[in-house]
This record gives C-alpha cells, sequence and structure tokens, in this order.
C-alpha cells in the first residue's frame, strides 16, 4: 500500500536528483571538462554574488519579522477566546489565495499610487509615481512584503494551533503562581512551542532561500529587467533557458537543494521535532 | 509592533485580568483588527475592480464598485485574448488540480496507514525520507524536473505538471502521525485476528475512520496545487497547456495592462481584465479556505497531532 508513494517518491523526489547531480557533472559551452567545474563556473559567475547578497539581504529581513509578527500575533489571539478570534484568524489567511502571479499583480496595485486602496497614504508619503518604489534599492524589502503577506497569515493560523495544544492546567497554574501573562508568554508557551517555531523557521528560510516567481515575473513583465537575475533560482533558470548552459544551471541547482537538505536533515535528525508524535492535546 | 511594546500590553493586561477592558487588552485588539483589515484589503479590491472601467480605477474610489456590466465587458475582453484561451487555462487548471489531489491524497493516505500499522520494509528509511523531502521546498527541484522530464520526453504536457505535483511527503507525514495516534493500534490488530487482510483492514476499518484526515490532505494539496506557478511555468511551453496562474502572467507580460510597453497598444486586455483574471485564480482557494475553516480553526499542526 505504500507503493503508489514509493514510485511517486523515486520518480518525482530521487530521480530528478540524481539526473540533475549527473547533468551537473557533464561538459558544457562554457566548460568543457564538465566535472565539478560547473560548479566552480556556477559559483564564481559574475551575477552569483549579487545575487546571493540579494537573496541573503532577503532573508535577513523576512525570517525575522516574520517569526516576530507571527509569534506576538499567535500569543495575542491565544490571550483571547477562540470564538471572538474565530473571524480574526479566517480573515489572516485571505492572503495566501493571493499567491503566485497574482501575488505579483496584488503589489503592483497596492504599490501604484494611481490605482492602490492605500493611495492617499502612498501620496501622503510623497510617492507619487511608482518609479520612486520599484527602484533597485527597494527590492528586497518589497519581495519581503509580498513574501510576508502572502505566507504569515497560515502561519499565524498553525501557531495558534500550537499554542492551543498546551494544556490549560499548566497555563492556570501559572496564574496562581502569579506569573504575569508576559511571563507566562516568554517562559512557558514558547518553549513548550519550540519546535514548532523552530520547524517554521527552517521552512520559511528554505522557501525563502528558492525565492523565484515574484522577482522573475516582474522583470519579465511588469518594470522589464527591473529585477532579472535578482535571485539564485533567477540565474539557475537564466543558465538553463538563456545561456543554453544546463549542467551550470544544474550545479547551481543542486547548491541551492543542498543548503535546504541540510537544513532539513539537522532539523529531522538533531532535533526532537519527529521523535514522539503522540504529543498530548490540550483537553477539551 | 514590537515585542517589547507587546510584552508591555500583555503585562498591563494581566495587573487586572478580571477588568474586560484594560488598556493592553483593548490595544491587542485594535492590533489584531487592523491586521484583520490589512489582510482583506487587497481581496476586496480585486473583487471589486472588475466592476469598474481601466478610467474609473484611477478615478473613482480605490474601494468603490462601479457597475454588474463590469463584469461582464471585463469577461468578453478577455475572451478576446488569443481566441478565448482563458477558459482552456480554467478546464486545464480544474483538472489538473483535481488528478493532482486525487493521486497525492490517496497515495499519502495509504503510505501514511501501511507506514503507521504494517510491517513495511525499510519502514524507518523511508519515514526519514519523507521527512526530509517535506521540508525541502518542492522550488527546489523544478530545475531537476525539467531535465527529467525533457529526458524522457515529457515536456509540456499535462502530465509533466500532475504526476510530480502529486509527490506529497507532507501528506504521507500527517496521515502517518494520524494512524499512529488517533486510532488504536487494537483496533487493527482485531481486524487481522478476525482474518481481514491489510487491505481490507485499511479499506473496512481505517478507511471510514479518516475523513478528516482525507479533508486536511485534499486541502493542503489543492492550495499547493491550485495556485502553483513556478513547475507548470518552467514544465510546458504551450499556452494551450497553460494554468490559469501562468496564464495570468502571460496576460501581463503580452498586454500592456500593467506595462504600457508590453504587447499592442490596441489591446482591450486592460487593467480591469487582468484583475477579473486574477479573481479567477483567487476566488477558488478562498472558497476551499473558508470551507476549510474547520481544520483551521483547530489548528494545523496542532489538528494533525490530535484526532
Amino acid at each position: 500500500m505504500v507503493l503508489p508513494y514509493v514510485i511517486l517518491l523515486l520518480a518525482f523526489g530521487v530521480a530528478p536528483v540524481v539526473i540533475a547531480i549527473a547533468t551537473s557533472l557533464e561538459p558544457s559551452g562554457v566548460n568543457p571538462d564538465g566535472g565539478l567545474g560547473n560548479y566552480l563556473y556556477a559559483l564564481t559567475e559574475f551575477r552569483f554574488l549579487p545575487a546571493a547578497i540579494n537573496v541573503a539581504i532577503f532573508l535577513a529581513i523576512y525570517l525575522p519579522s516574520m517569526l516576530l509578527v507571527v509569534v506576538s500575533v499567535a500569543l495575542m489571539l491565544d490571550n483571547l477566546k477562540p470564538k471572538v478570534t474565530l473571524p480574526l484568524r479566517l480573515a489572516y489567511i485571505v492572503p495566501a489565495a493571493l499567491t503566485g502571479s497574482l501575488s505579483v499583480l496584488i503589489w503592483y496595485i497596492l504599490l501604484e499610487p494611481t490605482l492602490s486602496p492605500y493611495k492617499d497614504l502612498l501620496i501622503g508619503m510623497g510617492l507619487t509615481k511608482s518609479g520612486q518604489i520599484w527602484n533597485t534599492g527597494n527590492l528586497a524589502i518589497i519581495f519581503v512584503m509580498m513574501a510576508f503577506f502572502t505566507g504569515a497569515g497560515n502561519w499565524i493560523v498553525v501557531q495558534y494551533g500550537s499554542l492551543q495544544s498546551i494544556p490549560d492546567d499548566l497555563i492556570e497554574a501559572s496564574i496562581i503562581d502569579g506569573a504575569s501573562k508576559f511571563q507566562i508568554a516568554m517562559q512557558i508557551k514558547l518553549p513548550l512551542i519550540r519546535k514548532y517555531l523552530l520547524y517554521m523557521g527552517v521552512l520559511v528560510f528554505a522557501a525563502g532561500l528558492q525565492i523565484f516567481v515574484e522577482p522573475q515575473l516582474i522583470s519579465a513583465s511588469v518594470f522589464p529587467g527591473l529585477a532579472s537575475d535578482w535571485s539564485l533560482n533567477q540565474l539557475s533558470y537564466t543558465f538553463a533557458f538563456a545561456s543554453n548552459n544546463l549542467a551550470g544551471a544544474a550545479a547551481l541547482s543542486m547548491v541551492l537543494l543542498i543548503v535546504c537538505a541540510v537544513a532539513a536533515i539537522l532539523i529531522v535528525f538533531k532535533t526532537d521535532f519527529f521523535d514522539r508524535p503522540k504529543k498530548a492535546g490540550r483537553s477539551k | 509592533m514590537t515585542e517589547k511594546n507587546q510584552g508591555q500590553v500583555l503585562a498591563k493586561d494581566s495587573i487586572s485580568p478580571k477588568v474586560k477592558f484594560s488598556f493592553g487588552g483593548v490595544a491587542t485588539i485594535i492590533f489584531l483588527l487592523a491586521y484583520a483589515v490589512f489582510s482583506v484589503v487587497p481581496m476586496i479590491w480585486l473583487a471589486l475592480a472588475p466592476s469598474k472601467n481601466a478610467a474609473e480605477l484611477v478615478s473613482a474610489a480605490p474601494m468603490a464598485f462601479g457597475s454588474p456590466q463590469g463584469y461582464l465587458n471585463a469577461w468578453n475582453n478577455l475572451m478576446t485574448f488569443e481566441d478565448g484561451v482563458l477558459v482552456t487555462w480554467i478546464v486545464n487548471s480544474i483538472w489538473y488540480t483535481f488528478l493532482i489531489v486525487t493521486i497525492s491524497s490517496l497515495s499519502a493516505l495509504s503510505a501514511g496507514y501501511a507506514l503507521a500499522s504494517t510491517a513495511v520494509p525499510l519502514k524507518r528509511f523511508l519515514l526519514s525520507v519523507t521527512l526530509v523531502a517535506m521540508i525541502i521546498p518542492a522550488v527546489a527541484l523544478v530545475l531537476p524536473l525539467f531535465l527529467e522530464v525533457s529526458a524522457i520526453g515529457a515536456f509540456d504536457t499535462p502530465w509533466a505538471v500532475i504526476l510530480p505535483s502529486s509527490f506529497y511527503p507532507f501528506g504521507v507525514f500527517l496521515a502517518y502521525i494520524h494512524f499512529s495516534t488517533s486510532i488504536p493500534r487494537d483496533v487493527y490488530e482485531a481486524a487481522k485476528i478476525d482474518g481481514a487482510g491489510e487491505f481490507a483492514t485499511f479499506a473496512k476499518i481505517a478507511f471510514p475512520l479518516s475523513k478528516g484526515l482525507l479533508g486536511m490532505l485534499a486541502f493542503f494539496s489543492f492550495s499547493a496545487a491550485w495556485a502553483n506557478y513556478f513547475l507548470p511555468y518552467v514544465l510546458l511551453s504551450s499556452s494551450a497547456n497553460y494554468t490559469l496562474p501562468v496564464g495570468l502572467g502571460l496576460l501581463f507580460s503580452s498586454t500592456p495592462s500593467l506595462n504600457p510597453l508590453n504587447g499592442a497598444q490596441s489591446s482591450v486586455i486592460g487593467r480591469p481584465e487582468i484583475a477579473l483574471a486574477g479573481l479567477l485564480v483567487g476566488i477558488p482557494i478562498l472558497i476551499v479556505f473558508l470551507l476549510s475553516s474547520r481544520f483551521l480553526v483547530r489548528g494545523i499542526l496542532a489538528g494533525a497531532v490530535k484526532s
């Protein structure tokens, strides 16, 4: 019964990686010798470092702001009655419907001073032309806003759920002991959902490292060339489809995959996240 | 709001836990409400935009309603794009997504069951690989999948998108947790003693107890598949095979709707039309989210752990 899944796993999980490794060692136009030279080529290509810096800046803003806001909002919700927060939680997941190419469309509109629902705010800030917003220096922060807006709501609901799994009597005992809500949050709730936060951190990091759709669509269609080869995945795409260098593209995508795989293996084998699925839930 | 502010809010709140409207409590609620408004404004804008024409989008108030006729006009204009290829995209998105959700959910359900309650060779190894695969974002495999799909000659076919998207390690994990925690092992053992085979035990006992799980598997599979952009963008090349999100991208790169320098100046595909196409991408996800709010209410991870 496990067979259909194992076939899918081998065909679309393992096989592509094997093929990509093989491809990454083949000779290419820029590296006729093949082998590990393709990796050296990808990592020293003149666009690699700028793209790596872009992604690093993006992650440096995205990851902490995501964790901070998601945890803060989840804790705030957890202090209120579940019935009261239900409409709020439903509202928070609405942006998750605005993903991929639709997210690019939505943010084009939000940041276009003639169209935006927030046009008064933009104009009030002295931003009357989209060119003042959509320029190279602002790209990292714009992509953070896009990714944050789409992703934060779902994670708030997830982490709210993990807070709900903390037994009520534990919290009540702390209140009797005179702990403040802030102390309870910092000393009891957060440590108890630590592994869910870690899991979220790794997933957010891995997804952020692979950023592609937002910069690609912005520069392919809306503002031509604004964010070409802005991210590492875009560069890999350029190697494959613009420079006809499949070996270099495969090498670069393997580097990105290895970083994600190392993060995944660390969380699976070095933490207790997946050890005890029989976690006691909060009894209703 | 910074963590420190929030701390003060929570701390102040706790000084008088019995008083309902403490300053901190009010500030918290205002913040939560403001964030909710901020979350829904773009969706509402998108829903209203096709009711207005291109000029009204700029001149009218951003959240004003134009006329019902606007939606019809925008639709008719969209139909002029490549002989109404939009309809093909909608149909493609529906049947690709339907197959992905079906294959991925059923394969995950049966694999999760088998791993949790039967003797599968290499069980620990399979579980470890599944856990690692579930953390690696699907995007990381797009280029490797392109190499594979081209090598076997499946490039630019619907199966190039449907089959890879049906690989669903997260679903296997959810199902594994479900079957190893919420259904007592004795139930299976009793069935086996009564002479039921593995498959009969699954079909008669485990499956009927797993409707909630199946709903959750389908929900996550749907929300990933419907809006997926990168994989179909790379693995499909002809517009007749596109999905709605990839088509939306094509619409804004080949019409002057968002960038006046793109495409033919005479194109009738303007901003109201783009907004309507965007709405077609977003609304099904939103509807499924709201219908699935039962899972979301209980919390996703916690929900997976609890029965």
